[in-house]
């Protein structure tokens, strides 16, 4: 088979083919797993949610309010994610508190790509939604969506603490409504939009084409060359 | 100390009389032009070849004793790029000097970048402000250690804060189409 299929389980949609039903016996493990959801759901999601931790991530000024909304006077623990971690290995959520340059871009993606599924994004104040006051700036990524998903939009320059718990509560709301069914049944990872080359600075899907046409130049000498 | 600041409007080209350094250097045997003063502190231009020797003199003198580099900067004026030193006093609060390095832009061949002596190798903290300054402003300092793009990506294309740098627009930064850029 030339497909690949990431998500393990059944793959091909669940049938067999002709060839092998003899032989095969398929443990359908999803349709199981399927059946027990509507019973753990609930209660995984009720946990998941009230356990985001978010990654230690804070590139200018929004960064202060994220702080401060860690310590006593907000105390985000109240909502069970007081837990800021520094690496993305432990974390499931990034609150890309601050501007986002093209410089930075690159170490964010990579950020975001370490964190483990299930992950979330919370896009806290202007900058990361439009770029804010750097809108015209020669350097400011004009909104972290343009390089990965965002499951939240904070707005405000910079947002209250108060803020930033409200999207908390809108975030553990979506935990609670996922289906781990629904989520596995998607066949790929969460990646980024798109990426950034962290020596030049510019969207790398250009970079990429060159690669190809050279990769696709070298076909053809070879093709040519061996008519000879 | 410093001579009282006297405010001369732009439009007299009235050589101005020599302030305490520029007469300090001229007893050195270094010619220096003074401009008007920049906020009541002296400001004085000097050639491009005589800028490390007077920089030198002015730091390490005990009579001007202006030990302090506060920044380095560049300048993009209609005629030239001017790198800009400010200098200050740790014994003497009341001495500031700002030095202004001239590089016409006429001087300049196509598709070079306009140079000068940096500073780096007697005065360390230079060495950030240089690059910043050739990041930004594009002016290349000969003798810099390390002189590589401070702020921006390494490859980057351009010098941001030049008068004629055309933005770059992509996928990352196309959100906005109708801004002044
Ligand atoms: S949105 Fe405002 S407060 Fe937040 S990083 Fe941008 S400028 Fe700073």
């Amino acid at each position: 088979m030339s497909e690949t299929n990431y998500a393990g389980g059944t793959g091909n949609g669940g049938k067999l083919p002709e060839e092998l039903k003899d032989t095969v016996t398929l443990t359908n493990l999803d349709m199981m797993v399927e059946a027990m959801s509507k019973i753990v759901d609930p209660i995984a999601n009720w946990a998941r949610s009230n356990s985001v931790w978010p990654l230690t991530f804070g590139t200018s000024c929004c960064a202060i309010e994220m702080m401060s909304v860690g310590m006593s006077a907000f105390d985000i623990s109240r909502f069970g994610s007081e837990v800021f971690r520094a690496t993305p290995r432990q974390a499931d959520m990034i609150i890309t508190a601050g501007t986002i340059t093209r410089k930075m871009a690159p170490a964010l993606i990579t950020l975001y790509e370490q964190l483990p599924e299930p992950k979330y994004v919370m896009a806290m104040g202007a900058c990361t939604i439009t770029g804010g006051m750097f809108n015209d700036s020669y350097s400011v990524v004009q909104g972290v969506d343009r390089i990965i998903p965002v499951d939240v939009y904070l707005p405000g320059c910079p947002p209250r603490p108060e803020g930033i718990l409200d999207a908390l509560l809108k975030l553990q709301q979506k935990i609670r409504t996922e289906s781990y069914v629904e989520r596995r049944k998607r066949r790929y990872a969460q990646t980024a939009v798109r990426y950034v080359d962290y020596d030049s600075g510019l969207v790398i899907d250009p970079v990429r084409a060159t690669v190809e046409q050279a990769i696709d130049d070298m076909e053809e000498a070879m093709n040519n060359r061996s008519e000879f | 100390m410093t001579e009282p600041a006297a405010p001369k409007p732009a439009e007299q080209p009235k050589e101005l009389p020599a302030g305490q350094f520029g007469q300090f250097l001229k007893d050195l045997g270094i010619g220096s032009k003074r401009l008007a003063d920049s906020c009541g502190v002296e400001t004085i231009e000097v050639a491009a070849a005589d800028m490390e020797v007077a920089l030198k003199r002015l730091k390490n003198s005990s009579e001007t004793g202006l030990n302090l580099l506060i920044t380095v900067s560049g300048l993009d004026s209609p005629e030239s790029f001017d790198s800009v030193y400010h200098l200050w006093s740790y014994t003497d609060p009341e001495k500031e000097l700002v030095v202004k390095v001239s590089l016409g832009k006429a001087t300049i061949p196509e598709g070079k970048l306009p140079y000068v002596t940096s500073i780096t190798p007697f005065w360390a903290a230079a060495n950030w402000h240089e690059r910043e300054t050739y990041d930004l402003m594009g002016i290349r300092y000969i003798g810099h250690p390390y002189l590589r793009r401070i702020l921006n990506p390494w490859d980057w294309e351009g010098h941001p804060l030049r008068r004629d740098y055309k933005q770059l627009i992509d996928a990352l930064n196309d959100k906005n189409p109708q801004s002044f850029r």
